[in-house]
């Protein structure tokens, strides 16, 4: 029988004090927030035999299925472990993503994935080539002598743009999370979020400078960012799973290739203008 | 239970507190010697710890009692009335309910002072949030009785506005807006939760809420003119605005080394929600 989860919950005032029958039916899990004594139907404050268990050495590892049954992964403070992380720590990884041929970005972050980075870094992404690319469309049409067609914000972008991003760094490490898994090779899917999320990060500044409506220029910035997220993102993926597979030559592949293809895409939808 | 020490109550709770005295002082017959006028229990839910047991000594019933940590609740109706007040404050209330006392009904009143009460609690929050005061240095006490009135409508009017200024796409622009908003409030607030602040959900998306007032403001202006450059400056100003009015309330929520990150994506749906006032057309 499956303990409950404490959080804001107190069960203790309902024992009966006297019970002592079935301490199978009240066991009490330790939650990250608060610190009840495990095991004792006699209530909270008597005979707690061990210390309050701390917060911090859940941490090294997910809290969600041993801790809190598997009702934790709809309890919002089960993941509260994997955005752990303070402002430097963002800042560096950030600046790593950026210079990729180091290829410990896993090994550096394994001990504490983060989430925020992903998530955040894909919603500014999001934000940032629907107004960009509008913005780029208005200047071309500035610029140019299409006089005849009126201009207006094409609020697509935000939805299109929401989807990719989300759907692309949402579903890609999911599905190679599950190939791994596959093949046999030990491997954490935060992790992996982690390191497709980071290596996302480059795009945004390629947003500002395809604003310039210079086709040539934005093919050249935007070849250049796709290729250098690509690396890091091969890079990582290698010096992860190398040893624990033959195939991983093939994988790591298919992921670069997968990478050009998310900035090719980019480009043409967001920052390419038809002029009909 | 004049000697217990008590861990003060929350802000938020005193308001109702008073609430409830009030009812009591019109409502309570004054059958049993009740000395209702030393301090009251406190309201179950809010958690006032007693620091010595009250109610073992209160009851006297001899069961084993383990002073459970949070307020009992009020023991059973016919309890004797030589009880503390906790039992006759409560059941007498629990006969006439809330505002059944003579003289003090919301549920007879007219329509426009149920609605004026609304209204004026809107004005009073956003003068809190959004106005320089002297509240503002607590964020606990500024929007203490917070509400989603204020914050539903400022929503629902940017929506409107942006998508009655668009050329096209009318009811996907007010969907994206309204989406984006509403959506962006709570995850703001869980992304707060996440980095291991402490906030009350709804007081949150309330602060969020009444901060898009300036960009509310904003999108009004800017749906005069269509200049580029005088909407530039509106919304710089607006954007500005609302920056100003949400930080201390954010900032004080995550502990300081995480602070930068609980305030960038608020900043950054201010912006990408400016952006949008200055593009449409």
């Amino acid at each position: 029988m499956s303990g409950y989860s404490t959080i804001g919950g107190d069960v203790s005032g309902s024992v009966p004090a006297a019970a002592g029958a079935d301490h199978v039916a009240l066991q009490f899990q330790d939650s990250n927030l608060q610190t009840f004594p495990p095991t004792d139907a006699r209530g909270k404050l008597t005979g707690s035999s061990k210390p309050p268990r701390d917060a911090d050495d859940t941490f090294s590892r997910p809290a969600e299925p041993e801790q809190f049954g598997w009702h934790g992964y709809f309890n919002l403070l089960s993941y509260r472990p994997y955005f752990n992380v303070d402002t430097s720590d963002v800042v560096q990884r950030v600046g790593d993503s950026l210079v990729p041929f180091k290829g410990d970005f896993v090994e550096k972050t394994a001990t504490n994935p983060d989430m925020y980075g992903p998530f955040w870094i894909c919603t500014t992404l999001i934000f940032v080539t629907a107004a960009l690319g509008n913005f780029a469309a208005y200047l071309a049409h500035k610029t140019s002598s299409a006089g005849d067609t009126h201009w207006h914000y094409d609020i697509n972008k935000v939805s299109w743009s929401a989807g990719l991003f989300y759907g692309y760094v949402g579903l890609l490490p999911l599905g190679l999370y599950f190939v791994l898994k596959y093949l046999g090779v030990a491997t954490g899917l935060v992790q992996l979020w982690c390191l497709y999320g980071y290596s996302l990060f480059i795009f945004i500044p390629t947003s500002f400078l395809s604003v310039v409506p210079v086709e040539k220029f934005k093919w050249a910035v935007v070849a250049a960012a796709a290729g250098l997220s690509a690396t890091f993102l091969a890079l990582n993926l290698r010096t992860h799973i190398k040893t624990a597979s033959e195939r991983w030559f093939l994988i790591v592949c298919g992921c670069f290739v997968l990478q050009l293809g998310l900035g090719l895409l980019m480009k043409l939808y967001f920052f390419t203008v038809q002029f009909s | 239970m004049a000697d217990i020490e008590k861990i003060p109550l929350h802000a938020s709770s005193q308001s109702d507190i008073d609430e409830i005295e009030n009812l009591f002082q019109i409502s309570v017959q004054p059958a049993a010697p009740v000395d209702s006028s030393s301090r009251r229990p406190p309201s179950p839910p809010r958690a006032t710890i007693p620091v010595t047991p009250v109610a073992s000594a209160a009851k006297s019933k001899g069961a084993p009692p383990p002073p459970p940590p949070p307020p009992p609740p009020p023991p059973s109706y016919p309890a004797a009335n030589l009880d503390a007040s906790s039992s006759s404050e409560t059941s007498p209330a629990m006969m006439t309910g809330f505002g059944g006392g003579p003289g003090y009904d919301t549920l007879t009143e007219p329509v426009w002072e149920t609605l004026k009460r609304d209204i004026n609690q809107v004005f009073e929050n956003l003068k809190n949030v959004v106005f320089p005061n002297p509240y503002r240095k607590d964020a606990g006490k500024a929007l203490k009785d917070w509400d989603l009135w204020g914050p539903f409508f400022f929503i629902i009017f940017l929506a409107t506005v942006l998508s009655y200024s668009a050329s096209a796409d009318r009811a996907k622009v007010f969907a994206t807006v309204f989406a984006v908003l509403s959506a962006g409030a709570v995850v703001l607030t869980v992304n707060v939760v996440l980095l291991g602040g402490s906030i009350i959900f709804f007081q949150s998306l309330s602060v969020l809420g009444y901060c898009l007032f300036p960009l509310a403001v904003g999108a009004a202006i800017c749906m005069v003119r269509d200049n580029k450059l005088f909407r530039s400056v509106v919304v710089l100003v607006t954007v500005a605005w609302s920056s100003w009015a949400v930080y201390p309330f954010m900032s004080s929520a995550v502990p300081g080394s995480r602070k930068a990150l609980a305030i960038y994506p608020v900043f950054l749906l201010y912006v990408s929600l400016g952006f949008l006032v200055l593009a449409n057309n």
